[in-house]
C-alpha cells in the first residue's frame, strides 16, 4: 500500500526564509506566473524563472505586512478559487486560470480579509512578474535592447510617420 | 640620547610633511593636486576605505538583469537604515558607497537626513555634476539683504580659479551671457530637448526676465587629448555615472584630482585614518599636525605639517574643529567668536511640479543626458519684490513619454510587451533649488555624552525650515504653476514632500569666511582667523549658500587657498 501524501511533512524553502513557503506553493505560484505570461507570443515565464524572482522580491523587499498577506493569499488561492469560481486554480485551464487572476484582482473586500489576501498576492506578483520579465537578460536584448552605453543624445529627433 | 627619544624622533620625522589634507572628497582631492603639483609633500588622510577608479567600482558595467533586485535596496536595509534610503542616489548598484545610519550614528534635535560618503573621494563619486558658478548677485547677498555676514570675496576673486578648476575637470555647458549666471571654460553642451526648447522660447516671448538654459555639468564633451593626460575621456550618456565611471567620464576625486596627485610623487594617501583633532601648539601659536585614529586598529597616531587644509565635508569638518580644544582654543579650533558651528544652511529642495505637453508631436528624444534644463534664480534678483527674501533656482526638463499597456495578463499582455511603444505626451518637471538663510540657532555641536566607536563625540545637528523657506515654497509653486499654465502644459501637479533638511546634501557653512574675525571663522582666503596655517575649504567655510550646487565653489576656494598658502609659506 503507497502512503498518502503528506504535505504536512513538506519542507519549507530554505532560500526564501521570511517567506515560509513549501516547494508545491513555489510550484502554483509558478502556475500564477505561467498564466500571466503563457508564452504564446513572447518566452513563457518559467523559461525567464520569473517565479524565483517573484519570490525573491517578496522575501528581500517587502514589509513584514507585505509578506504575511502575500503568503496568505499564495496557500489560500487554490482553495479560494474552487469555493469562488468553482474550480482550483491547478486544475484550470488557461483561459480560466486567466480569468480568475482578472477576477480575483477586481473583487473588493477588507486588506485583512480571504479576500484582501488573495489581491495583495496576485498584485504583488504580477507587479514583480512584469519588473522581472521587463529587466530580464531575455527581454533587454531580443525584444527591446537595452544600451549600456548609448553615447548619443538628441533633444530633437524626428519622429518618422508621427 | 636614549633609545627612546631616537624613536620618537624618527617617528615624528616619518609622520611629518609640508601638507595635511583632511579629506579626499570633492575639495580635499583638488587640495592634494594643487599641494602635490606645487611640489610639497602631502599626506592625504582619508577615514573610509580605499576605492580605486575602475578596479573598485563593481557594479559599473552590470547589466539590469545582473542586480538581484533590480536596483532595489532590501526592506530589512530601509529598516534599519531610514536616512541612506531616503536619498535618491542610494540604490543596489551604489550602496557600496554610503554611509548607513547604523554604522556612523549621530544626535538629530531635529530632523535632518546627512548623507554621507566614507571612501577615497568621498561624495565626489556619488555627485550630480551640476557645477553652475555664482555671481555677484549670490556674494553680495548677505550685505545687501542684511543676513549672515558679508562675504569678504566677489567674484572677481574667485573668477581665474572657476576657470582654473574647470579647465582641468571638465565642464559642459553652453555661453549663455547671463550676469546672474556666469560663463566659463565650457566644452561642447549637452543639448536641450524639444519641450525644453519649447518653454525657453515661451518665456523669451513672455517672461523675457526668465530664462531656461541647459544645465552645465562636470563631464567630458570635447577636447579629448587634454583629458586623455588624465586617463578620462568622453562621456558615453550611460547616465550611470554614481556606479563610478569607466570612462572617466565625470569628474570625482578618484579618476582625476587623486591619481594626477599621486603622478607627482609627492602625495601619501592613508586610508581608515579617522581624525580626531587638529593639534595646536600654544607656544609655537599655530597648528602643528593632526591626531588620527587607526579606524581598524583603534591605535592613535599624530601627523605633523605646516600646512593643514580641512576638507572632511561640511559637518564633519565643524566636528573635527569643535573637537579640537587647547588652552588657547577652549571652544574649539579658531572659535574666537563663538560663531564656529553656527549658522549653518543647506538648500531648499521641498518643492516639484510635473505636467504635460500635447504638441511637438513630431519629435522625441533619443540616447541619455547626464544633465537637464537649469532655470536660473529670477527671483528678488535686482532688487526685494517678494515678501521673502534671496529665491530659488531650479531644475527644469522634459521628456518624451512613451506608452505599452501592461494592464493586461496572458497572450494581451506578452503582445502588447513585444509592440513597439505608443508616443503620449510631452513631460516637464521642475524642482526646486531654494537658497535658505544661515542663522545663528541652526547649528552643530559635540553632544556632551554620546561618542562613536573611535571615541570621538557625535555630532548633534539642530537645523529647520522657517517661514522665509515656507514663503519661497509658495512662490516657486506659484510662480512655475501660473507659467506652466500660460505655455499650455496640462495635467499641472505640484507637490511639497516635506523632507528633512540634508537630503538636498548641499549643507554649508559653520566655519564661515567673513572680513571680522568677531563674527566670523575664517579670513578671505580661507584661514582660520586666529591660527592662518589651518585652511578651510570645504562647504563649512560658506557665508551663504545661494542656489547654485556648491561643489564648483569649493574647488575654486580650494585651489585659490592653496596658491596663497604657497605663495605664503614661511
Amino acid at each position: 500500500m503507497m502512503p498518502a501524501c503528506d504535505f504536512s511533512e513538506e519542507s519549507i524553502l530554505q532560500a526564501y526564509q521570511n517567506l515560509n513557503i513549501t516547494q508545491s506553493n513555489k510550484v502554483l505560484l509558478s502556475r500564477v506566473t505561467n498564466t500571466i505570461f503563457p508564452g504564446t507570443t513572447l518566452k513563457k515565464a518559467e523559461d525567464l524563472m520569473i517565479q524565483d524572482f517573484v519570490l525573491v522580491m517578496s522575501n528581500d523587499c517587502l514589509s513584514t505586512e507585505q509578506q504575511a498577506g502575500f503568503v496568505k493569499g499564495l496557500k489560500g488561492w487554490d482553495d479560494f478559487s474552487k469555493t469562488t469560481f468553482g474550480k482550483a486554480f491547478s486544475k484550470m485551464d488557461q483561459k480560466e486560470a486567466e480569468e480568475a487572476i482578472l477576477k480575483g484582482v477586481a473583487m473588493e473586500g477588507e486588506n485583512e480579509s480571504e479576500i484582501g489576501h488573495t489581491r495583495q498576492f496576485l498584485n504583488t506578483t504580477k507587479r514583480f512578474a512584469l519588473q522581472g520579465y521587463l529587466n530580464s537578460e531575455y527581454f533587454m536584448t531580443e525584444i527591446k535592447p537595452y544600451e549600456l552605453v548609448p553615447a548619443r543624445f538628441y533633444g530633437s529627433k524626428l519622429i518618422e510617420n508621427a | 640620547m636614549d633609545a627612546m627619544a631616537n624613536l620618537n624622533i624618527k617617528s615624528k620625522k616619518e609622520n611629518s610633511f609640508d601638507a595635511i589634507v583632511i579629506g579626499s572628497g570633492m575639495s580635499g582631492g583638488w587640495a592634494a593636486k594643487e599641494l602635490c603639483e606645487k611640489g610639497l609633500n602631502t599626506l592625504v588622510l582619508e577615514r573610509g576605505r580605499e576605492v580605486k577608479h575602475v578596479k573598485d567600482y563593481p557594479t559599473t558595467n552590470m547589466m539590469p538583469w545582473e542586480l538581484e533586485h533590480r536596483g532595489e535596496i532590501l526592506q530589512s536595509v530601509k529598516e534599519e537604515n531610514p536616512v541612506v534610503s531616503r536619498c535618491y542616489a542610494y540604490k543596489e548598484d551604489t550602496k557600496h558607497f554610503f554611509v548607513k545610519d547604523t554604522e556612523h550614528p549621530y544626535v538629530q534635535e531635529k530632523p535632518f537626513d546627512w548623507i554621507r560618503g566614507y571612501q577615497t573621494g568621498g561624495k565626489s563619486l556619488l555627485w550630480a555634476r551640476q557645477v553652475q558658478r555664482w555671481s555677484d548677485f549670490d556674494f553680495e547677498g548677505p550685505a545687501r539683504d542684511g543676513f549672515a555676514v558679508d562675504w569678504p570675496i566677489r567674484y572677481k576673486d574667485l573668477a581665474p580659479w572657476y576657470s582654473h578648476v574647470e579647465k582641468f575637470i571638465g565642464v559642459s555647458g553652453n555661453k549663455d551671457g547671463k550676469p546672474s549666471l556666469p560663463d566659463g571654460e565650457f566644452l561642447p553642451p549637452f543639448e536641450l530637448s524639444a519641450g525644453e526648447k519649447y518653454f525657453k522660447e515661451f518665456l523669451k516671448n513672455n517672461y523675457p526676465e526668465r530664462e531656461i538654459v541647459v544645465a552645465r555639468c562636470a563631464h567630458i564633451t570635447g577636447n579629448q587629448d587634454f583629458y586623455a593626460k588624465q586617463g578620462r575621456t568622453l562621456c558615453q550618456n550611460r547616465t550611470l555615472c554614481q556606479r563610478g565611471c569607466p570612462f572617466g567620464g565625470y569628474f570625482s576625486s578618484n579618476s582625476s584630482t587623486l591619481p594626477w596627485a599621486a603622478k607627482t610623487g609627492n602625495l601619501t594617501m592613508h586610508h581608515h585614518a579617522v581624525v580626531h583633532s587638529i593639534i595646536y601648539d600654544d607656544a609655537k601659536g599655530k597648528a602643528t599636525g593632526v591626531r588620527v585614529i587607526d579606524a581598524q586598529t583603534k591605535e592613535t597616531k599624530e601627523y605633523y605639517a605646516d600646512i593643514i587644509f580641512v576638507n572632511a565635508s561640511t559637518l564633519n569638518t565643524n566636528l573635527i574643529l569643535l573637537n579640537s580644544t587647547s588652552s588657547r582654543f577652549p571652544n574649539g579650533l579658531g572659535n574666537d567668536s563663538g560663531t564656529l558651528g553656527k549658522y549653518v544652511a543647506f538648500h531648499n529642495y521641498r518643492a516639484g511640479i510635473s505636467a504635460e505637453y500635447d504638441g511637438l508631436k513630431e519629435y522625441t528624444t533619443e540616447g541619455r543626458r547626464p544633465t537637464s534644463g537649469y532655470f536660473p534664480r529670477f527671483r528678488n534678483l535686482h532688487k526685494q519684490e517678494t515678501n521673502f527674501l534671496r529665491g530659488y533656482a531650479a531644475g527644469f526638463s522634459s521628456g518624451r513619454s512613451t506608452y505599452n499597456d501592461h494592464s493586461g495578463i496572458g497572450d494581451e499582455l506578452e503582445q502588447s510587451m513585444a509592440k513597439a511603444p505608443e508616443y503620449g505626451p510631452w513631460r516637464m518637471g521642475s524642482h526646486m533649488m531654494g537658497e535658505t538663510i544661515p542663522k545663528e540657532e541652526s547649528q552643530v555641536s559635540l553632544d556632551p555624552t554620546l561618542k562613536d566607536e573611535w571615541g570621538i563625540p557625535q555630532l548633534k545637528i539642530s537645523m529647520d525650515y522657517d517661514a522665509n523657506d515656507e514663503a519661497m515654497i509658495k512662490d516657486y509653486l506659484e510662480q512655475m504653476s501660473e507659467m506652466f499654465e500660460a505655455a499650455g502644459f496640462t495635467n499641472i501637479r505640484t507637490r511639497d514632500d516635506k523632507r528633512a533638511p540634508g537630503l538636498d546634501i548641499h549643507e554649508m557653512g559653520g566655519a564661515r569666511m567673513g572680513k571680522d574675525p568677531k563674527t566670523s571663522v575664517l579670513n578671505e582666503w580661507n584661514q582660520v582667523h586666529s591660527c592662518p596655517n589651518v585652511y578651510v575649504t570645504d562647504g563649512a567655510c560658506m557665508t551663504s549658500t545661494s542656489t547654485q550646487n556648491p561643489s564648483l565653489t569649493y574647488m575654486a576656494f580650494t585651489a585659490r587657498a592653496v596658491d596663497h598658502a604657497v605663495k605664503n609659506r614661511g
